[in-house]
C-alpha cells in the first residue's frame, strides 16, 4: 500500500509548492494512471513514491508518504529502490550497458541477488517483456519500443513491489504504446505488482488503469475508476485533459437525451452503446 | 558503421581477449610507442596496429579513427616543423629553418600518435562497456565508482556527438550555413551551439545518475559482477607480445 | 511544390530505408505522413529539406533538385520544426531566438523586428524570458514561432504534438491550421490519429520505406487494407462508424460515414428523431 498523508512539496529553487495537500491511498496491486496538464505536478507525484523526492531533489517536504509502511523520507533511496522499480522518462541516458543482457544484469548484481538465481531472473524478465530474442543485441540498435521493453525488463528482474513509469510511451507509435501497456498490465496482474504510470495518452490509461488520478495545479482533482472520472468530461476539459473521443461522443448523445447508459471509454463500448441507441 | 567508440559485436581475436588484459596491452603498446623515437620501429608498430585492426574486422572504424588522429597530429606536426630547426636546411624561415631533421620529427609525431591511439580505441570497439568496468574492478582492483565514471564518460561521447549533429542539422534547417565548405566559418558557427549541447548534456547526466542510483549503484562492490573474466592462454600470449614490444622499444631507444 | 520522383534513400549506403517513393505536394496542401516508427516518415522529411540526399531518383523543391541546393538555402522555402525543440533553441532570450533565423539568413531589418514583435504578441511570450527555463510545451511553441516568423511558404513538422498536453497540442495545431488557411503548405509527421483526422486534408501512409496510400484524409483512414498494412488505427469515431457499418445490417449511410463527433451526433440525432 502506498499512502500520501496531507503531503506537500516545494522544490528548493521553486517559488511555490508543486504539490499541495495530497492525500491518497493506493492499494496493493492497483494499476494507477496519473495524468494532467503540463506543469500540474504529476511527475513530482511519482518522484515522491520512488524517493527521488526528497533524496535527489531537495526541497520543503510536508506531510508523509509511505510505501509498504516505509516512510520515504526516513528510508534511504537505495532501500526504497528494493521496493519500487522506476523507469525514467529519458530511456537513453538510463541505460548503463552496451548489450541488452548486461542491462538486465546490472540491478541484479547491485542488489546482490544470489549468483545461482541470476540466470533464471534474467530469462524470466526477458520472457515477461517478450524480448528473449533481443538478449545479445546492442541497445543502440533497438527501436524506441524495444528499448522501453528493455528498461522495463531491467527493473522487473528486481521483483519490485511497485513499478513507477514516467510517460513510457511518449516517443512510441500507437501500436508500440499499446504493446507496452499490454505487457505491463499482464505482468502486474500475474505478480500482484502495483503500477503507477504517468501518461498523456488518456485513451490508453482509461483502458488499462483501475484508478485514474487527475492532477491540476498541484492538487488531485479526481482519483477514481476511469468510468467515474470520465463522467466529468467538461470539468476535465477545463483542466486541460481531453477524454477519449468515444467518451465525448456518447457524452454528447447523453446530453441530447439520446443515450442514458454508463460512461464509455473505448471504441468497442461506444459501438455497442450506439447499436443500442439505434435499435 | 558503428558510431565513434561504440561496441561492435563480433567474435574476433580482440573480442575474445580478457577486457583487463586488452586494456593493459593497449597501454603497454602505447608506452612502447612513446619511449622510442625510431621512425622505423614506429612504422612497424603502426603496421602491427593496422594489421590487428583489419584482421579483427575494424577496417572501417579504424579508417575513420585514423583520419581524426591524423588531422590532430598534423597540427602538432606543423608546429614541430616550424620550431625544430634540425638537419640539412631545406627552407629558411625568418626565425630559423625547416630541415630534414624537422621533417623527420614531424613525421615521427604523426606515426607515433596514430600507432599509439589505434589499439586503445580498438579496445572500446571490441569490448562491452560493462565488461570493461566489471573486469577492471575485479582484476585491476580499480574502485567501482572510478571505473563507472570512466566508462560512462566514454559511453556518453557518442551520445553527445549524436546530439551535436542533430543540433547542427536543426540549425542548418533554420538557415545556418553548416553545409558550407569553409571550415573556419563552420567552426565559428558551431560556438553558439555549445549552449543547447550543454543543456542537453546536463539533463542527460543528471537523469543517468538518478537512474543508476535507483538501481542500486551505491550497493555495488567488487564482488557484485555476475560474469567472471578468466585469463586464458591467449591473454598470456597477448601480454607477452606487448611486454616484448615494450622491451624492444626500450632497447632501440637506449642503443640509439 | 515538393516532388518525389522514384526516390530511394539510405544512411551510410547500407539498407535502403526508402524505396521508390513517389508523390507531389502542391502549394497549400495540408499533408500528414502516418505509419509506425521506422516506416521512413522522418527520412522523408529530411529528404525534403536536403539534410539527406536521395541515393536514387529526385527530390524537387519548386522544380529544383535538392542535390543542387544547400539545406541552409532551402531554409527560406521550408521551415522545419524538429521533434525535440531543445535541438533548435540556442539563444539566451525569447526575442533573440525569434530573431535568430533572420540573423542566419541575412540582415535583421525593421521588418524582421516588426514580425518578431507580432509573433511575441500572438503567442503571448515574454521577450526577455530565458528559453531553457520555459516548460516543454512553451519551448515547442517558441521553436514553432521561430520558424514561422520567417514566413516560409512551406512548413514541415516532425511529430509536433509529442510530449505536449491537450491544451498545448490544440494551441500548436491551431496556429498551424491558421497558417494553412492563409496559404502556407503544411507537411507533418504525426502518430496521433485524432490530430491527423482533425487537421490534415491529405494523408500519405507509409510502411517499410514505401508509400502504401496517398489520398484524402478519410479515404485513407477508412481503407481497412491500408490501416492493416501501415499498422495504424483510425480516429475513434471513424472506427466506431466503420465497425457499425461492417458488423450490423442497415446502418444508415450518414452514420456509417461519420468521422467526427459532430457528424456522428447529428447523424444519430436525425435517425432517432426521424424514427419517432
Amino acid at each position: 500500500m502506498i499512502e500520501f498523508d496531507n503531503f506537500s512539496f516545494q522544490y528548493r529553487e521553486g517559488t511555490e509548492p508543486v504539490l499541495r495537500n495530497i492525500s491518497l491511498s493506493i492499494p496493493d496491486g492497483a494499476f494507477v494512471g496519473i495524468t494532467g496538464a503540463a506543469g500540474s505536478g504529476k511527475s513530482t507525484l511519482t518522484y515522491a513514491i520512488n524517493g527521488i523526492i526528497p533524496h535527489c531533489y531537495p526541497g520543503d517536504f510536508y506531510g508523509a508518504v509511505s510505501v509498504e509502511g516505509y516512510d520515504t523520507v526516513d528510508t534511504s533511496l537505495t532501500d526504497l529502490s528494493r521496493l519500487v522499480g522506476s523507469v525514467c522518462q529519458d530511456i537513453d541516458s538510463q541505460m548503463v550497458s552496451t548489450v541488452v543482457e548486461d542491462e538486465i544484469l546490472y540491478g541484479l548484481e547491485n542488489f546482490a541477488v544470489p549468483r545461482e538465481e541470476i540466470p533464471a531472473r534474467v530469462d524470466e524478465a526477458l520472457e515477461a517483456m517478450g524480448i528473449a530474442d533481443l538478449r545479445e543485441r546492442t541497445i543502440d540498435s533497438l527501436s524506441g519500443g524495444q528499448k522501453q521493453k528493455v528498461a522495463l525488463a531491467s527493473v522487473i528482474a528486481l521483483h519490485p513491489r511497485v513499478l513507477v513509469l514516467d510517460e513510457p510511451t511518449a516517443e512510441l507509435d500507437p501500436a508500440s504504446s499499446v504493446a507496452v501497456f499490454e505487457l505491463l498490465a499482464r505482468y502486474a496482474r500475474e505478480h500482484g505488482t502495483t503500477v503507477i504510470v504517468v501518461e498523456q495518452k488518456i485513451a490508453l490509461l482509461s483502458d488499462y488503469a483501475d484508478l485514474l488520478v487527475i492532477v491540476d495545479e498541484g492538487q488531485i482533482r479526481f482519483a477514481d475508476t476511469p468510468d467515474a472520472v470520465l463522467a466529468h468530461a467538461d470539468e476535465l476539459l477545463a483542466l486541460g485533459v481531453n477524454c477519449p473521443r468515444s467518451t465525448t461522443l456518447m457524452n454528447e448523445l447523453a446530453k441530447r437525451g439520446l443515450y442514458a447508459g454508463p460512461t464509455v471509454r473505448n471504441v468497442a463500448q461506444a459501438t455497442h452503446a450506439l447499436m443500442e441507441v439505434l435499435a | 558503421m558503428a558510431k565513434f567508440l561504440e561496441y561492435v559485436p563480433g567474435n574476433s581475436l580482440l573480442h575474445q581477449l580478457n577486457p583487463s588484459v586488452k586494456l593493459v596491452c593497449a597501454v603497454l603498446f602505447a608506452i612502447a610507442c612513446f619511449v622510442c623515437s625510431n621512425l622505423v620501429f614506429l612504422l612497424v608498430m603502426l603496421a602491427l596496429a593496422l594489421t590487428l585492426a583489419i584482421g579483427c574486422g575494424f577496417g572501417r572504424e579504424t579508417a575513420g579513427l585514423c583520419k581524426a588522429v591524423f588531422a590532430f597530429s598534423l597540427i602538432l606536426a606543423v608546429v614541430i616543423l616550424l620550431t625544430t630547426p634540425y638537419g640539412v636546411p631545406l627552407i629558411t624561415l625568418p626565425w630559423g629553418f625547416i630541415g630534414t631533421g624537422s621533417l623527420l620529427a614531424a613525421l615521427t609525431v604523426v606515426v607515433r600518435l596514430m600507432a599509439a591511439a589505434i589499439p586503445l580505441f580498438l579496445v572500446f570497439y571490441a569490448t562491452k562497456m560493462s565488461d570493461i568496468t566489471n573486469s577492471a574492478v575485479k582484476q585491476l582492483h580499480v574502485p567501482y565508482k572510478y571505473a563507472f565514471t570512466f566508462t560512462s564518460t566514454v559511453h556518453f561521447i557518442p551520445v553527445f556527438m549524436n546530439d551535436m549533429s542533430a543540433i547542427m542539422e536543426a540549425q542548418t534547417a533554420r538557415g545556418v550555413e553548416f553545409d558550407t565548405s569553409n571550415f573556419v566559418k563552420k567552426i565559428r558557427l558551431m560556438v553558439p551551439l555549445c549552449v543547447p549541447l550543454l543543456v542537453s548534456s546536463v539533463r542527460k547526466t543528471n537523469s543517468a545518475a538518478i537512474a543508476a542510483e535507483v538501481r542500486g549503484f551505491n550497493l555495488r562492490t567488487r564482488e557484485s559482477g555476475h560474469k567472471d573474466y578468466p585469463i586464458g592462454a591467449l591473454d598470456v600470449a597477448a601480454l607477452l607480445v606487448c611486454v616484448a614490444l615494450l622491451v624492444v622499444a626500450i632497447l632501440v631507444a637506449v642503443l640509439a | 511544390m515538393i516532388e518525389f520522383v522514384n526516390v530511394s534513400a539510405s544512411y551510410d549506403g547500407e539498407l535502403a530505408v526508402l524505396q521508390d517513393v513517389n508523390f507531389t505536394i502542391n502549394d497549400g496542401d495540408f499533408v500528414a505522413f502516418v505509419g509506425t516508427n521506422g516506416a521512413g516518415k522522418s527520412t522523408t522529411m529530411r529528404l525534403m529539406n536536403g539534410l539527406l540526399k536521395p541515393t536514387a531518383g529526385e527530390v524537387l523543391v519548386d522544380g529544383v533538385p535538392t542535390t543542387q541546393l544547400k539545406t541552409s538555402e532551402l531554409a527560406r522555402k521550408l521551415g522545419f520544426l524538429f521533434q525535440n525543440p531543445d535541438r533548435q533553441i540556442c539563444c539566451n532570450t525569447v526575442r533573440e531566438e525569434l530573431l535568430f533565423g533572420f540573423k542566419a539568413q541575412g540582415a535583421v531589418d525593421d521588418q524582421a523586428q516588426a514580425r518578431v514583435d507580432a509573433m511575441i504578441e500572438r503567442f503571448g511570450f515574454n521577450p526577455d524570458d530565458e528559453p531553457y527555463l520555459l516548460n516543454r510545451g512553451t519551448r515547442q511553441l517558441l521553436a514553432l514561432a521561430s520558424i514561422i516568423v520567417m514566413e516560409p511558404p512551406t512548413i514541415i513538422l516532425d511529430e509536433p504534438t509529442t510530449g505536449l498536453d491537450f491544451r498545448e497540442c490544440e494551441k500548436v495545431m491551431g496556429v498551424v491550421r491558421d497558417l494553412n488557411a492563409h496559404g502556407t503548405t503544411v507537411v507533418m509527421v504525426c502518430h496521433d490519429m485524432e490530430v491527423v483526422g482533425d487537421f490534415a486534408h491529405r494523408v500519405i501512409a507509409m510502411t517499410q520505406g514505401r508509400v502504401v496510400a496517398d489520398g484524402n484524409t478519410f479515404d485513407v483512414l477508412r481503407n481497412e487494407a491500408v490501416l492493416k498494412a501501415a499498422h495504424i488505427l483510425p480516429p475513434q469515431v471513424t472506427e466506431v462508424s466503420m465497425t457499425l457499418d461492417r458488423d450490423f445490417a442497415n446502418v444508415p449511410t450518414s452514420i456509417a460515414c461519420a468521422n467526427t463527433v459532430e457528424h456522428m451526433v447529428s447523424a444519430v440525432t436525425q435517425v432517432c428523431e426521424g424514427g419517432r
